[in-house]
């Protein structure tokens, strides 16, 4: 037991069972910092449960029980972190928390089989898990919900087991088992009528890929024939990229709104989207320099950290909520800090990584064990290089008529869409020139076996990493079913690469294979 | 029933992507224009000086190459097309002009340029890739008009010269709208009882339309049609259900045939390369523009999956129930070749409503590309066209 980064082997902390065996001794003041954010949590779930609603929730809907789960996905997160890195992370991880707590407390409310306030329902307008929500910066009294989020997304990074039942139903009910398994599994709850009901509309999005966009369908019909709920279909160009689609975007962009406006009753206002937009732009000079600190010796702001929390800022947030406004300033303040006494997160860092792909959902602490275990530094991923350009945030004519095209561009930039749409450049060549840019030695590509984006390129990564004398690590998942490749099954995927093509030893030789595939 | 006379002929012009009609078109300095999914609007690719091919990969083998380049993940369709690319395959062809249509479609043309595997001694070969709508609305078809210009016309123009007027467009239609009549008129008669033209005989005669030049086929087709009015059907009808065929991209010419000697005559063909709705005519007027007349059409009726607003999905499933009426089918059957995901969401949800809501007995399979002798396809419609029998005997539900 040990206050210094590295000293404790974190593997002796897991047990065969749900849970670690204990928790993480860092030193009296961090791990009073760490049990104060576990009270804190634990008074955020107890306040979501004590409302009766609620409570029927729990029931009703069988992801709720993940969410039991809550605080041992926060320890998975934070293993090894100590000072400003357990700061950082508490910061993002707990506001997320308290976000998904509101956004299943408002999905209860107006649910047409719990809270049933048709009056709040009526100024709801659903939104996609992966879609940009910068189509509701100018609605400030309609919530934008969405209900795959909590049901399935959150669900996985909770229990690694939480989509099974789902992705059987759907494949129950007809579709193949090759498919995406996150599509899957939410057209697997919508088969299974295990969505809350509510809204006065939906807008979904062709989001990230062919998969998504079916399985939208599925939902649709549910929503539209059955629930009585209208849907709005944004069709986002693929190609987005080219100058010639942005029009066809904008005018998307028009007609979402005058769909909501005219489902909501309710009208744009121009002063609350340059509020938000203002935030946006914020939000995204913080990740910019993040970004920065990742390309030096001393990266601050980095893997699951900036992964998860980029997801939930960048395209659930789209400057609607202050709080990460003002979350972004604080953890801006603590990377400063801990930059400029050139601190580091582990106690050695051996390789410097880009993770590129689709990573897998039901490991999403894995960006942890490669720090912790080989001293691989995952300065940043895929999901995480999002659009950075700066929209129009001043109320004047002009950019009244450009903030339709920034909507449009934020929808067609989309996390991973950008990647997996708009030409092999954006997903292969771009990969590179990052490379160069944080002076990386290695990538680790996740090869999600059912995304044919990044399958389809799989080559040409192979060849092209070749010809740049780049270490690439191939690491197969599927995503949301951890029956395919289990925790265990990823992690040796990189220990065979580091003990057989690299010839390294582990950093922390407890963690090269641990008991967790009855963990939550 | 006696051979068609032309029949062998057409079988022979599927067994090469390169063609003998093909290389005729290409020896009188006519321009090859390379697409693979049926929303690139076909008359944009044929006007004067230009022909069209969908690309197909027959008598596919190994596809070891592809599957290194796109893994085993991608649909055979995909790697077929890219290992017969690495092979040299199309290098008769003068440019290639694909949608962002599917993902896996997109990757692999995309990996044909990267690997730079086409235009072998023309400097002047060209990729374009376009935009194409998602749903069928004004903005989609702005979308569509403006997409075929910037990378169909005017990439063809500039290239190669050609002409793009209004007047070279329908003339295009016009040759288009022959081929389609006939089409129509020759797979009317598998709407008799004891049809006179076998479904497999016209899965041959369409996909030739697809992947040779149109003009040079007209008078073949035509024959092939006057033919088959005379034509004596067999005593005894040897099929024990009629079907709809219904799905993704089919080009092998074996599919149909398996399905047909397994008992199901196949009355109707929905699918990538099929008849409906790829042998529309386009209805011209002389108000609009013509590029514009075909885009709406064109977008009105695709049944691609990839058209995502409700209104479109709902209209696929009871167009596909309207070809079961109008074709007297007894059941239908949805395949889609195996990782597709656009028809793996629209098989599962077609099958239930076609069974559910409009009493179609369904058979739902995925299939590989090159289906040869698949004895466990043969087997499932086999059993199929049980299910089907003893529904008739019980008189139960249809």
């Amino acid at each position: 037991m040990a206050k210094e980064i590295g000293k404790d082997r974190l593997g002796d902390l897991y047990s065969h069972g749900k849970v670690r065996r204990r928790r993480e001794w860092r030193g009296i003041k961090d791990t009073w910092y760490d049990y104060t954010r576990w009270l804190w949590i634990m008074k955020t779930l107890t306040l979501f449960l004590i409302k009766p609603r609620n409570i029927k929730g729990l029931f009703r809907y069988r992801w709720m029980v993940n969410y039991f789960a809550v605080p041992m996905m926060v320890d998975r997160h934070t293993q090894g972190l100590r000072g400003e890195y357990l700061r950082i992370c508490h910061l993002e991880q707990d506001l997320i928390i308290e976000d998904v707590a509101k956004l299943l407390d408002n999905l209860f409310r107006g649910d047409r089989r719990l809270g049933n306030d048709t009056e709040f329902s009526k100024k709801v307008c659903l939104v996609d898990e992966n879609e940009m929500t910068a189509i509701l910066m100018g609605f400030p009294t309609v919530k934008g919900l969405s209900r795959e989020t909590p049901a399935t997304y959150v669900s996985v990074l909770l229990n690694q087991n939480a989509a099974l039942h789902y992705i059987d139903v759907a494949q129950e009910y007809g579709l193949p088992g090759d498919v995406c398994p996150m599509p899957e599994a939410e057209a697997g709850v919508s088969i299974d009528d295990d969505y809350p009901v509510l809204g006065a509309c939906a807008v979904q999005c062709n989001t990230t890929c062919d998969g998504s966009l079916m399985g939208n369908g599925v939902i649709s019909k549910r929503l539209e024939l059955e629930d009585g709920i209208p849907v709005f279909q944004l069709a986002a160009p693929l190609r987005h990229k080219e100058d010639d689609v942005q029009d066809y975007a904008a005018q998307e962009v028009r007609n979402a709104i005058a769909f909501i406006e005219k489902h909501t009753g309710e009208k744009w206002d121009w002063k609350y989207y340059f509020e938000c937009a203002k935030r946006v732009n914020e939000s995204t000079r913080h990740r910019m320099d993040w970004l920065d600190m990742n390309k030096t010796d001393y990266p601050q702001v980095f893997g699951s950290n900036l992964a998860l929390y980029t997801e939930t800022n960048y395209m659930a947030i789209c400057g609607k909520i202050p709080a990460f406004v003002e979350t972004d300033r604080k953890i801006s303040a603590l990377a400063e800090q801990a930059y400029k006494a050139k601190k580091r997160a582990a106690k050695e860092y051996r390789h410097r990584a880009i993770i590129w792909g689709v990573q897998s959902h039901y490991y999403m602490d894995f960006l942890v064990w490669l720090l912790n275990c080989w001293g691989i530094v995952p300065l940043t991923d895929m999901l995480s290089m999002v659009s950075t350009k700066m929209i129009a945030e001043e109320d004047t004519p002009e950019n009244r008529e450009q903030a339709i095209y920034d909507i449009a561009w934020l929808t067609e930039n989309m996390i991973m869409r950008n990647r997996t749409h708009g030409g092999y450049k954006v997903l292969l060549d771009e990969l590179w020139e990052y490379c160069e840019e944080f002076h990386a030695d290695m990538v680790i590509l996740w090869e999600h076996m059912s995304c044919k984006a990044l399958d389809g390129m799989h080559g040409q990564f192979e060849e092209k990493a070749r010809e740049r004398g780049i270490r690439l690590m191939w690491v197969n998942h599927d995503l949301f079913d951890p029956r395919i490749v289990s925790r265990q099954g990823v992690r040796d995927q990189v220990n065979r690469y580091m003990r057989s093509v690299l010839r390294e030893e582990p950093i922390d030789p407890s963690l090269e294979i641990l008991p967790d595939e009855n963990s939550w | 029933m006696k051979d068609l006379k032309h029949l062998y002929y057409f079988e022979k012009l599927l067994e090469d992507a390169n063609n003998e009609l093909v290389r005729k078109a290409k020896e009188e300095g006519k321009k090859c224009v390379a697409t693979v999914c049926e929303n690139v609007p076909e008359p944009l690719l044929n006007l004067p000086g230009t022909f069209s091919v969908r690309l197909r990969a027959p008598k596919t083998g190994s596809m070891e190459m592809a599957t290194y380049y796109m893994t085993s993940f991608l649909c055979e369709y995909s790697r077929a097309l890219l290992e017969r690319a690495i092979e040299g395959g199309y290098n008769f062809t003068d440019c290639i002009i694909t949608p962002d249509g599917c993902t896996m479609m997109n990757r692999c043309v995309e990996n044909m340029e990267l690997l730079k595997t086409m235009g072998k001694n023309n400097e002047k070969f060209f990729y374009q890739y376009m935009e194409i709508p998602m749903k069928a609305d004004d903005n989609g078809q702005n979308l569509y008009v403006l997409q075929c210009k910037n990378h169909i016309l005017t990439p063809l123009k500039e290239t190669y010269g050609i002409d793009i007027s209004d007047e070279a467009l329908r003339k295009a239609v016009a040759e288009h709208n022959e081929v389609c009549r006939l089409i129509r008129q020759i797979g009317e008669y598998r709407k008799e009882e004891n049809p006179r033209i076998t479904g497999y005989e016209f899965h041959i005669i369409t996909m030739v339309t697809y992947v040779a030049p149109k003009y040079l086929l007209i008078d073949k087709l035509r024959e092939t049609l006057e033919e088959i009015k005379t034509r004596e059907p067999d005593e005894k009808n040897k099929y024990r259900a009629r079907v709809v065929f219904v799905g993704s991209e089919v080009d092998d010419v074996d599919v149909i045939k398996l399905v047909e000697d397994s008992g199901a005559y196949v009355c109707a063909d929905r699918f990538c390369l099929g008849s409906f709705p790829g042998r529309d005519e386009i209805i011209l007027n002389d108000e609009e523009d013509v590029l514009t007349q075909i885009c709406r059409q064109y977008m009105y009726r695709g049944q691609c999956p990839r058209y995502m607003n409700q209104e479109k999905i709902q209209a696929r499933r009871k167009y596909v129930a309207d070809l079961a009426k109008e074709y007297h089918a007894d059941g239908v059957i949805y395949e889609q070749v195996k990782f597709c995901d656009p028809w793996a969401y629209e098989r599962m949800v077609g099958t239930v409503v076609l069974r559910d809501d409009y009493k179609y007995p369904v058979l739902a399979v995925d299939r590989p590309y090159s289906i040869g002798n698949s004895g466990q396809m043969r087997t499932r419609v086999q059993a199929f066209v049980e299910s089907i029998e003893i529904k008739k005997i019980q008189g139960g539900r249809k």
